[in-house]
Order: structure tokens, then C-alpha cells, then sequence
């Protein structure tokens, strides 16, 4: 029997009791508690939710606390999800909440720990770990409400396994990577130089050099063979200058190496820049001369907004290179000898390695005729900094709970894809009916099963001859691939047959994927979660447990839906995709194809918005391209 | 708790304050000057009813630094406020509603000053305008019609911006009250929309340029043909097109016929079998190939007749002067920016120099009108340059011209409504603005005081079920605030009290009203 106490008159007045109940008896889970998590925590406490698990793995940084208004100063470095929950808990100590400080992508959060909440929510920062919630809520067949915002912009979407889209039905834009070519050879943009400094330079001295990073896809072609082979040699000369840290020398011997020498190299490549602008080398001690009648360097840095001029990025390139060596120098002698060498990567918050990549980013523009840029836009870029409000989370964290009670009550038909368009004064809010799921979506398309394996005898042959083949009746041609995407079994692959699944590496709580490779009518992906069981031996060591029934059950009849013929659908948002941890540069590339898109009937852009109002209601099945901020990408983030 | 901390001495402080990083993620959105308002900004909120959504407001003004506010309250705190204000816990049972909140809402941010006004018997609310100005005042509803009169009748005189705001159980309201006439110079246009380059009326300097790098364009190399800018490729066309048909193209026809001009041009015979600056010119075509128009925001500041107190103030000083160089030129200021595109980095600078200086020279013909003003020696060069770069967006906002009547707008909305479903289109939130626009001074009613109420201004009211039901769900509410509509709704007016407060971004004119069981929100000028 659930009780209620004066406190919850004000919901159980408006929301109706059996809702008010029904919310008390909840069981949800929230993930992440930043700029969202905060308000939601808040309004999910005072809405009389009984349970309340929070997840976050993140710490508490200053620039936080303008919008994160659980925490505070003394707060800092410590962790989001334990401080969040004392706060709630001060304030309503009859709600049962949990934290935990880790990171949601942790294997212990299992399939069978996602089942145990009524719901979850997604109040999280990046692409990777959305993805991830994304799959293990339609594993566990639980509802997630799904949001995000990017300064004014924000979005809630309620995801139902089969009944509406998920989150990866529409498209998401991922991170941009360039060309290793473009940022070590011929770079073009101020990006290019940036990632350079960030990606390039700053990991080869004080990173380990071999690091790859993820915004320089060194992917080769043929063309491009010989000069890989000469920037590899180029690193390799770069790792001897790093013996010389510390020494007085050592800022002159790296800028003439990276400035002088290198640009040498490039500019004896003619093919290269017959039609490019060559780049002009600079020489240190050159540069140098200029520099003595420079203000002093604090001064410089307290100059966020301006570029700086050619002096004075050597000045800062010199004084932060200073910085940063002698932090080296004393993490070397702190760290013990049977420890790996101590490293400093960047972070758009250390002062040290941001001051670095300004300075060394805005020399290389210089070098290659490039605009050189303020270390407050050297910031954004490079740390691929969401502007953030407490507004707009209000707003997303208010719309997440009203969401939430179509969930409690099964309603999904009811609930409501949410835009917040600030910018649209006529409206504020866009709220659509639920998008149903893509039948071509890769991820919610597929159909899911928990598996119970013996792992003390179960081979991968009891599942492909005795489940797959017999009981559910595939034919010769399928696949079987586990979490990491390697295939463990197709036709040509046969030999792991009669290895048992631990000798495969798989164990409980892992994904096994299916893939129908038949020409005929095939099924649809197969999921299967790994539940280690003890079966009795008297019976097969492989068993399934809650098959969905066959939705379309063309011959040959199969328990595993076919694959469908795609359908166009849309509620008018799909192109939005605005989401994700992505990278916030558009290159003017980018740029350029979108006023092409909108130059193909000469929209203007008020037409423009009134396309995308009108097409708030019912499924026009047009597809509407939000470009209204073309230069700057819709991402919906919140760190 | 754990304590997480870190095996790393933080590096010495260097460059942004600490201030800067607090702040870092939303200066990205209003810049310096947008927070420096805020930090000179004093708000107060007249709080009454059962007073969440005003302090929800206040927390998000407070968390990005409002530089001064004020609760003004005549309430104690009871047991229902704790379960809907998070601002208030047990220990602030039997004490002063307005002391509690400003104690509890200070705590989010040290650089904010918080100050409260516990009216009463003894303490009347006329004593806080005695020596306290605002800048702008939030009131929540129901209220009491005498001090709303006294807070309408303050606002009035000193021309300060008001808002209401009304949450009640799923339903809220809140309506924007401008004093006069609300301009915006700082409208945060969309950048693709801001480029203006002239090429349809290039000045001199421009002409001269295109000749000078299209001079024999059959017979450049390879890497000056694919290094001219799209923009000198689309003069030196407009040229050649101009002597052939004897006029510009105008028509989407001509248009379309003159990309095709342009792409013949592009050289093919080399290895990308394409130029990329050609490519860039036949996108740009439509877009840049359009004589200027005024919008019909810039014509509505150009029509207005700012009555003596406003024709003072710097905007209107500028306006006047930027009207005036229109009627000369035909054109606005030109804003001077040039778009990224594939050119050599020398004749790009050139370009970018070019524009530059026709820039430069349109603000110094404005600065020189306005300090031929009387009003207009001391208004700052910057605030001239950023009008001009700004002046295809700028807005106003009219406070004062009356709207339609109640009884118009609701003909129009429950006109639409009878095709709504039709035309699969929301219906009109106006039932919901009436129902809770009914109990403005009463606490609570029964839903059929609430229509008894409507129906003196709108007669029909009993006889249409959308104004029934929008009343028995306000009368079901008692009162009553949700809190998560009033976190929602407190979101919703704290981002139009700081675009109202920085004068930048367009806010709302005048009402906006949501619906939290369909989670919908409609505007009305009302
Ligand atoms: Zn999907």
C-alpha cells in the first residue's frame, strides 16, 4: 500500500492518484548528472519518484557550476553522481536514491540490472555512451527517455522497444577526422592547424608518440605511400629534439625543426604547390628579434579574445613549452622507476596545454597564409566546447518528467518528441507525435533473445547445428559474430565449431550477433544476450528464452522476423540529428553544401522555417533539412 | 562520500579568471557584453500564490550571475511549499517565505547579491520602491489587485519591463509587458543569412578589383584560373552578361540561365576535371545574384515615430541616421564581412581589405549624421559600427500599440480550432490562457466561477468544451503548482528575462502559453 504524506498533496492533486502511486512505485535510472541530471534529479524527487539510481562518472569542474546548481565550489574535482545524490537526499530524505561513480558502459550494468528500472533516462554528454543505453534498454525491453540540449537548442525523444524510434534510427553525425595528409602536409583551415598542435605536436612531446588519435584518420592509399613514410621519419626526428626538454636550447631546436626544417621539406615537394600556396618558413631567432619589445607574457594571456600577433604567439609558445616541460621534468621525478612514463595530454581546461596549442596552432596558420584565431575560439575548437545554459536544461529536464508519466502509464502513443526551437518566436517548443522505428535501423531493427548456456560444456556448434539450425531453422548461410564485430562462425569459417564458448572468450552478459546471409527471404539480425545457466546435463546446453513472435511469417516459416522492405517515414526532424559527443566544427567545406541544399528552389530562410513549423503535425513524409544555423552543427550535448 | 583527487598540482592561474570559467559555457552564446547587462541587472520578483515558478525563474538567473535580485513576499513558509519548492526545507517551517528563498538561492552562486522584502500590515509594499530601481520585474499570479496596481503603476513611470507568469497544477502562462517601444539591435541572425556582398552594385574599388584579377581570364594559368575568387568570377560574368542582354539577371529564370553561363567557364581539362572557386561560384549564384531589400523589421524601425523620451536614446539617434543613408544610397551600411572561399591568401586579404574599408567608410558617413544630433556627440563609435554591421537585423518591439481584443483573437483561434482537426493542427492553448487569466486574484475557484468569469468577456464560453474542460482542470489544480511545470516554465521566462536583459536574441511577443498534459506551448499576442 503506498503511502502518501502532506508533501505529496500538490502532485497527487493534479497528476491523479494512480499516477502519483504509480511514480512512487518506480524504479528509474538516470544517466549522467550534469547540466540535465541536475534538474531532472530535482524534479524527479519532487515529482514523488521512490527510487531514483544515478550513474556519472564524470568529477566537478568550475565551469560547471553555472548551470549544475547541485554543486558548488567546495564541490570541485569531486564525484557528480555521490554529490548530486546527497543533495537530493538532503532535501527529500524519504526518496530511496542511489550512486554510483562509474562509467555506464561498465559490464557489470548488465542486461538484468537495466530490466530492474521501470525506466530510464539519458541525461549524458556523448555519442558513444547514448549508443550504448540506447542497445541495452531495447535489450532489456525497458523505455528510455532520451535528451540533450546545445546552448538555447535542446530535444527529448521517448524510446519503446517496437512502438516508437530509437535512437539510432536516424542517422547520427559522427566525429569529423581529416586526412593525415591535410594536417601534417598541406593543411587549408585554422581546424587543420588546430588539430595539428593538439593531435600532433603536443602528443609526440609529451604524450607517448605512438597514441593514435582519433581526429586523424592515417588511413593510406597508394597516392599517398611515400609522403607517409617521410612524416613517419619526421616524427621519428621529432622524438630526438624531446631528449632535449629542459635544456635552454630545447624551444629553439623545436620550433626550427617544426616551423623551419619540416616546412623546408614540404616546400621541396614543387608538385605539392602548383596549386597551393606554398607555406613560408619561420627561424626562431629571427622571429626573436621582434620579440624583446613585447609586452610582458601574463599580459598576453589575459588577452582571451583577440588573435595574437606572430611575436606573441612565439612568446606563448615559448613560455607555455617552459610550463609544460618543468611539469614533465617533476612528474618524471615523483614517478617510480617500474612506471610508465608520465604523460600530458590535452585538455580544453589545463591552462598549460591550451596556451601550447594556441600558440603552436596559430604559428602553423602563419606559416601556411592561414587566419590565426583568439585562444577563446581556439578553445571551442579544440575542445569541441557545447555552449551550455541552465535555461535550456530547465526546460529539457521539465519536458524528460512530462514524458515520463505517458511512460508510467504505458501511454507511448501519447508522448512526445520535443524540439525546442527558441528561435522560432512564434513557438518555443516543437512537439511532435513519436516517430515509429525504422525497419532499416541497425540497431532497434533487429530481434533480441537471451540466451542460457552451460558454459562448462556449450560449444559454438550446439549453438549453430543444434539451436540455430534445428531449432530455429536457418539454413547453410549465416554468420555469427561476437561483441567485438570479429566473425567466430560462417561457412568458410567452420574450425571454432568445437570450441567451447570461454575458449572463445565469451562470456555472460556478452552479445552475440546472427546474421542471415541467405539470398532468400532472409531474418532479420539476431541478438542474442549470454546468460551463463546450469543446465541439467540430461538436456542441451543451449537454450533460448523469450522469443518475439514471428511478425511476418512468409515461408519458410522462421520465429526470427524477416527483413523488411524499407519504408519512408518521418516526423520531419530525422534529418535534424542532432546529436551526439561530435565534433562542433563545419568546415566551410560543409558549409558550402548546405546553402547548395538551399539553393535548389531558392528557399529563403523565413520560408524556411515555416516548412519546418507547418510540418510539426501529422507525416507530410517530407524531409526537411534544419540548416537554419548552417555553420554551426546542431549537436545536443551537455557535459 | 569519496573524495576524488587528483595526484597533479592544478597549473598557476594564467589568462581567464576564475569568473571567465564559470562562465565560459554561456559567453559563448551572449559574449562579454551580454553578461556585463546581466551583471549590472537588479530583477525583482513580486512573489505570491504558492510561489515556486517565480524562484525556479531566479535560480536560473542567478546560476549565470544576475547581478542583483530581489523576492518581495508577504508569506510564511508552511508544509505544502516543501513539497513543491525546492528553495525551502524543514528548517524554514513558520519563517519568512521571502528571507528563506534568498538565503537558499544565494547559495548557488557567491557572486550574486540576493536581498528580500517581507511586506505586511506594518510593512507596506510601497516601501520597496522607495529608494531600489529595477531593471526589470517578474510577478506571479494570483496576485492582489492592489499591489499589482502599484507594481504596474511603478513600472509605468520608470519604464520598466514586467512579466507575468501563472502556473497552475499541468497549465502555465507568462506574458511579456515592454515598456514603449523594444528595440533589438543584436538579433543573432542566422550567419548564413548575414552575407551581403553587393555583387549587383559593386562599388569602384570592387569593379576595379574583379578587372584586375580576371584580366585576361582565357589565358591565366592553370593555378590563377583556379585561384580567382568566386566572387570576382561572378562580376566578371555580371559584366559579360550585362553587355550581352543589357541588363543584370533578375528573374529565377535568368538566374539559373546565368549559373550555367558561369559553369560553362569552368576549365575541365585538368586532372580534378573541374575548378573548386568555379564551383563555389555557381552555388553562390542564387544567393548572392538578389538586389538588397529591406525586411520588413527594418521597415517597421524605419516607419516608427519614437516619441520624444525614446527619439533620445542612442538606437533611436542611430536608427535615424542609418535611414537617412539609406534614402542617399538606396542601401544599407554594408556589414563587410567576406565569406571563407578558395583564393590565393594574398588576393583573399586584398578582398577581405576591400570590403574592410567600404565598410569603415559606410560607418563613418552614419557617425557623421549622428553626431550632427544634437543628442548624438557621446554615443561610442563601437555602438555605430556594431548598428551598422547589424543593420539588416535589427527589430523592434512594440509594447504599447494595442492588440487585438480578447474577443477577436478568441473568434480567430476558435475559428481555426473547427478545422484543426482536418488540417491535423494543434488546437489553440487560448482556453487555457482564460482559465487561468480567470484567477488572477482568486487563490482557487470551481471550475464554473471560472467560466461564469470567462463568459463576461467572451459570452460563448459556457457552450464551447475546450474553455469547460481547460476550466475544470484549472479548478481541479486548486491552486496548486506542479513543480515540474514551474522548473519547465521558470526555464522558459528566465531565457526571455535575459534576452530582454541583454538586449540581445528576439523575445516574445507578448504570451506564451503551455500545455504540460501535451507538453505544447503556443504564442499569442494578446
Ligand atoms: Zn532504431
Amino acid at each position: 500500500m503506498v503511502q502518501f504524506t502532506k508533501r505529496d498533496q500538490s502532485y497527487h492533486k493534479s497528476l491523479g492518484s494512480p499516477t502519483n502511486a504509480l511514480a512512487k512505485e518506480a524504479r528509474v535510472l538516470m544517466v549522467g548528472a550534469g547540466g540535465i541530471g541536475c534538474e531532472l534529479l530535482k524534479n524527479l524527487v519532487l515529482s514523488g519518484f521512490g527510487e531514483i539510481h544515478i550513474v556519472d562518472l564524470d568529477t566537478i569542474d568550475l565551469s560547471n557550476l553555472n548551470r549544475q546548481f547541485l554543486f558548488r565550489y567546495e564541490h570541485i574535482k569531486k564525484s557528480k553522481a555521490l554529490v548530486a545524490k546527497e543533495a537530493a537526499h538532503a532535501f527529500n530524505p524519504s526518496v530511496k536514491l542511489e550512486a554510483h561513480h562509474s562509467n555506464i558502459i561498465d559490464p557489470g550494468f548488465n542486461v538484468a540490472w537495466f530490466k530492474s528500472f521501470t525506466m530510464v533516462f539519458n541525461a549524458l554528454d556523448n555519442l558513444d555512451a547514448r549508443r550504448h543505453v540506447n542497445k541495452m534498454c531495447l535489450a532489456a525491453d525497458v523505455p528510455l527517455i532520451e535528451s540533450g540540449t546545445t546552448g538555447f537548442n535542446g530535444q527529448v525523444q521517448v524510446i519503446k522497444k517496437g512502438v516508437t524510434a530509437c535512437y539510432e534510427c536516424s542517422p547520427k553525425e559522427l566525429p569529423k577526422t581529416f586526412p593525415v595528409c591535410t594536417i601534417r602536409s598541406t593543411p587549408s583551415q585554422a581546424i587543420h592547424c588546430i588539430v595539428w598542435g593538439k593531435s600532433y605536436l603536443l602528443s609526440e612531446i609529451f604524450g607517448t608518440s605512438e597514441e593514435e588519435s582519433a581526429q586523424i584518420d592515417s588511413s593510406e592509399d597508394l597516392e599517398n605511400e611515400k609522403e607517409i613514410e617521410k612524416l613517419r621519419q619526421e616524427s621519428q626526428a621529432l622524438k630526438k629534439i624531446r631528449g632535449a626538454m629542459g635544456t635552454q636550447s630545447f624551444p629553439q631546436l623545436l620550433f626550427d625543426k617544426v616551423y623551419q626544417d619540416d616546412v623546408n621539406r614540404l616546400l621541396s615537394m614543387e608538385d605539392m604547390w602548383k596549386t597551393r600556396r606554398p607555406p613560408q618558413p619561420l627561424k626562431f631567432a629571427k622571429v626573436m628579434e621582434k620579440a624583446a619589445e613585447l609586452a610582458p607574457v601574463d599580459q598576453i594571456l589575459k588577452d582571451d579574445q583577440r588573435a595574437w600577433t606572430l611575436e606573441e604567439n612565439v612568446a606563448i609558445f615559448t613560455d607555455s613549452l617552459a610550463r609544460l616541460s618543468s611539469r614533465m621534468q617533476s612528474m618524471k621525478t615523483s614517478s617510480k622507476s617500474d612506471s610508465a612514463e608520465p604523460t600530458i595530454t590535452f585538455d580544453k581546461d589545463d591552462q598549460d596545454t591550451l596556451d601550447f596549442v594556441t600558440a603552436s596552432a596559430n604559428l602553423r596558420s602563419l606559416v601556411f597564409g592561414i587566419d590565426t584565431k583568439s585562444r577563446f575560439d581556439i578553445k571551442q575548437m579544440a575542445g569541441n566546447i557545447i555552449p551550455a545554459i541552465a535555461t535550456t536544461n530547465a526546460i529539457v529536464a521539465g519536458l524528460c518528467v512530462l514524458q515520463s508519466f505517458k511512460v508510467l502509464k504505458g501511454d507511448f502513443s501519447s508522448s512526445k518528441e520535443v524540439f525546442l526551437s527558441p528561435f522560432a518566436p512564434q513557438r518555443l517548443l516543437s512537439s511532435d507525435k513519436p516517430r515509429t522505428p525504422n525497419p532499416d535501423c541497425p540497431v532497434c531493427s533487429v530481434a533480441q533473445a537471451l540466451l542460457l548456456v552451460d558454459m562448462s560444456r556449450a560449444t559454438l556448434g550446439d549453438l549453430v547445428e543444434d539451436f540455430l539450425r534445428l531449432e530455429l531453422g536457418y539454413g547453410e548461410e549465416f554468420a555469427v559474430v561476437n561483441h567485438q564485430s570479429q566473425t567466430l562462425y560462417d561457412v568458410e569459417e567452420t574450425h571454432n565449431l568445437t570450441k567451447k564458448f570461454s575458449d572463445l572468450g565469451i562470456k555472460g552478459d556478452n552479445f552475440l550477433k546472427v546474421i542471415d546471409e541467405g539470398d532468400e527471404n532472409p531474418r532479420v539480425d539476431l541478438v542474442l544476450n549470454f546468460q551463463e545457466s546450469s543446465i541439467s546435463p540430461d538436456d542441451k546446453p543451449v537454450r533460448g528464452v523469450n522469443f518475439p513472435p514471428a511478425s511476418n511469417s512468409e515461408p519458410p516459416s522462421s520465429p526470427i522476423a524477416r527483413r523488411r522492405k524499407p519504408v519512408e517515414q518521418s516526423n520531419g526532424h530525422t534529418a535534424d540529428a542532432p546529436n551526439g559527443n561530435g565534433s562542433a566544427l563545419v568546415t566551410s567545406d560543409s558549409g558550402i553544401k548546405k546553402r547548395q541544399i538551399s539553393e535548389i528552389d531558392e528557399v529563403e530562410i523565413p520560408a524556411k522555417r515555416s516548412k519546418v513549423q507547418s510540418n510539426g503535425y501529422g507525416n507530410s513524409g517530407d524531409t526537411i533539412v534544419l540548416d537554419d544555423t548552417a555553420d554551426v552543427a546542431i549537436l545536443i550535448d551537455d557535459d | 562520500m569519496t573524495e576524488i583527487v587528483t595526484d597533479q598540482t592544478p597549473p598557476v592561474l594564467h589568462g581567464p579568471s576564475d569568473k571567465e570559467k564559470k562562465y565560459d559555457r554561456q559567453l559563448r552564446l551572449w559574449a562579454a557584453s551580454g553578461q556585463k547587462a546581466l551583471e549590472d541587472a537588479h530583477i525583482l520578483l513580486l512573489n505570491s500564490g504558492s510561489g515556486t515558478v517565480g524562484v525556479e525563474t531566479l535560480k536560473n538567473l542567478v546560476l549565470p550571475g544576475i547581478g542583483k535580485f530581489t523576492i518581495a513576499d508577504d508569506s510564511i513558509v508552511t508544509e505544502a511549499d516543501l513539497g513543491v519548492n525546492f528553495f525551502l526545507d524543514e528548517d524554514c517551517l513558520g519563517m519568512s517565505r521571502s528571507e528563506s528563498c534568498v538565503r537558499l538561492l544565494q547559495e548557488l552562486n557567491s557572486d550574486v547579491e540576493g536581498q528580500h522584502y517581507q511586506f505586511g500590515r506594518d510593512r507596506p509594499l510601497e516601501g520597496l520602491f522607495s529608494d531600489a530601481t529595477f531593471t526589470l520585474i517578474l510577478y506571479t499570479l494570483p496576485i492582489d489587485s492592489n499591489n499589482l496596481t502599484l507594481i504596474q503603476k511603478y513600472a509605468n513611470e520608470k519604464k520598466v519591463p514586467l512579466l507575468s507568469i501563472h502556473s497552475a497544477g499541468f497549465y502555465s502562462y507568462f506574458q511579456t509587458h515592454l515598456p514603449g517601444s523594444f528595440p533589438i539591435v543584436d538579433t543573432h541572425p542566422d550567419s548564413t543569412a548575414t552575407t551581403d556582398l553587393r555583387l549587383l552594385t559593386p562599388w569602384p574599388e570592387l569593379s576595379e578589383f574583379a578587372q584586375s584579377v580576371t584580366k585576361d581570364i582565357e589565358n591565366q594559368s592553370a593555378h590563377d584560373h583556379g585561384h580567382i575568387p568566386y566572387l570576382a568570377i561572378l562580376l566578371h560574368h555580371l559584366a559579360r552578361w550585362q553587355s550581352e542582354h543589357g541588363a543584370l539577371p533578375s528573374t529565377y529564370k535568368e538566374k539559373t540561365a546565368f549559373r550555367n553561363f558561369v559553369s560553362a567557364s569552368t576549365r575541365t581539362d585538368n586532372a580534378e576535371g573541374g575548378e573548386e572557386n568555379f564551383e563555389e561560384a555557381v552555388a553562390a549564384v542564387l544567393k548572392t545574384i538578389s538586389s538588397p531589400h529591406l525586411s520588413g523589421a527594418v521597415k517597421e524601425v524605419f516607419d516608427y515615430k519614437p516619441d520624444e523620451v525614446e527619439s533620445v536614446s542612442s538606437f533611436w539617434i542611430i536608427a535615424e541616421a542609418i535611414k537617412t543613408f539609406y534614402s542617399k544610397h538606396n542601401a544599407l551600411p554594408l556589414p563587410g564581412s567576406v565569406p571563407d572561399m578558395k583564393a590565393q591568401s594574398t588576393i583573399y586579404v586584398q578582398l577581405q581589405n576591400i570590403y574592410k574599408s567600404k565598410a569603415r567608410q559606410d560607418v563613418l558617413e552614419v557617425l557623421e549624421t549622428v553626431r550632427v544630433h544634437p543628442g548624438g556627440k557621446d554615443i561610442p563609435v563601437t555602438e555605430v559600427e556594431i548598428f551598422c554591421k547589424n543593420a539588416a537585423f535589427i527589430k523592434l518591439i512594440h509594447g504599447k500599440t494595442s492588440p487585438a481584443s480578447i474577443v477577436e483573437i478568441a473568434d480567430k483561434e476558435f475559428e481555426s480550432d473547427d478545422i484543426a482537426a482536418l488540417a491535423m493542427m494543434p488546437l489553440s492553448l487560448l482556453p487555457i490562457y482564460l482559465s487561468l487569466n480567470a484567477t488572477s486574484h482568486v487563490p482557487s475557484a470551481s471550475s464554473s466561477e471560472i467560466v461564469a468569469t470567462i463568459s463576461k468577456i467572451i459570452p460563448s464560453a459556457s457552450s464551447n468544451p475546450r474553455i469547460v474542460k481547460a476550466a475544470e482542470e484549472v479548478a481541479r489544480a486548486k491552486g496548486g503548482e506542479l513543480h515540474n511545470i514551474s522548473s519547465l516554465t521558470g526555464g522558459m521566462v528566465a531565457q526571455e528575462v535575459i534576452k530582454i536583459v541583454t538586449q540581445q536574441y528576439i523575445p516574445i511577443d507578448n504570451t506564451c502559453v503551455f500545455d504540460g498534459i501535451t507538453s505544447r506551448t503556443q504564442v499569442l499576442r494578446v
